[in-house]
């Protein structure tokens, strides 16, 4: 493998920085996290901002440290295939982008929900993140709870999708996008 | 019962807990097991309602920002104080920058899920 194609994707593509989620810890997660406030505060985007992209970042990449836990646990012989990606374009629009493998029974619980997520305003996503909030449910579940309606609230657009890997396994892929709105003026 | 003193952590707050009817919780909250990291507490804040409260609890909230999981848990922390306000004089602030608006946005959210509770936004 040669550097220079992995330097020259990240110039490209606007990367912040990528990272193999495979072996994800909180204590990577909150290093990257800390990354990412630099980034934040040299890029001079808004504190509201910034801490929608952190949280987003900290949801997916927990979902991703916690899901590659169950599989341990589970003794199931399944590479992750975990991938977190941060990039942002000439606009300072940022995108998280997440990759992992999931088995057909949590392909069959998260897209619905994700379809729903899909069909809301921000409006009805936040009484939504409220209602399921309060009743409790979903929250412990690994895989995103609330933690979907969390992202959703904190984001312009959620796109994602399956890729069968063969019958029981998916590559699931999502990207969240946080626009820049009014610039920091000081 | 003793003060409750936790030191603050990359990823949780600094929580001090005072016996004179002063709680306070700073900083950032994103557990790798939030109902783990939290359950002292609310343990303890339960004690102190039920054996050791002052007259007047003021509760200081100055969250920078926090996960899904810590959400529910403040949740469940309003919730406990809700149960305890008939009884208790209890003062809530939730504190932010006021470049903050996530934050802001995030006491907005509970002050309408706790219509009862005294929660007042207080910018820095």
């Amino acid at each position: 493998m040669d550097i220079n194609n992995v330097q020259e994707l990240i110039d490209n593509d606007g990367i912040i920085f990528l990272s193999y989620g495979g072996f994800l810890s909180q204590e990577l997660i909150s290093a990257m996290t800390e990354a990412l406030e630099k980034e934040a505060e040299v890029s001079n985007i808004s504190m509201g901002m910034s801490n929608n992209i952190f949280v987003i970042f900290i949801e997916l990449s927990q979902n991703m440290m916690n899901y590659s836990k169950t599989i341990h646990e589970n003794d199931r012989e399944i590479d992750p295939g975990g991938l977190i990606v941060v990039s942002k374009d000439e606009d300072n629009n940022y995108a998280i982008h997440s990759q992992n493998i999931v088995s057909i029974d949590d392909k069959k619980s998260i897209e619905p929900r994700l379809n729903e997520i899909k069909l809301l305003n921000k409006e009805e996503v936040k009484a939504r993140y409220k209602e399921l909030r309060r009743s409790g449910k979903n929250t412990h579940e690994k895989g995103g709870g609330i933690g979907f309606y969390e992202m959703a609230k904190r984001c312009d657009e959620i796109e994602y999708d399956f890729k069968q890997i063969n019958d029981d396994k998916y590559y699931f892929h999502m990207k969240t996008t946080v626009n820049l709105k009014v610039p920091k003026e000081k | 019962m003793e003060n409750l003193n936790i030191k603050a952590t990359r990823y949780t707050p600094e929580i001090n807990f005072d016996l004179n009817g002063t709680m306070s919780m700073v900083g950032k909250s994103y557990p790798e097991n939030t109902f783990e990291f939290y359950e002292p507490m609310m343990i303890w804040i339960k004690n102190y309602f039920d054996n050791d409260a002052k007259e007047t609890t003021t509760i200081n909230l100055e969250i920078t920002y926090f996960n899904s999981s810590s959400s529910k848990l403040f949740f469940d922390f309003f919730d406990l104080m809700e149960e305890n306000h008939e009884k208790h004089n209890i003062e809530i602030n939730w504190i932010y920058d006021e470049e903050n608006e996530s934050a802001e946005e995030a006491g907005e959210d509970f002050i309408e899920d706790f219509e009862c509770l005294n929660i007042k936004l207080v910018t820095k």
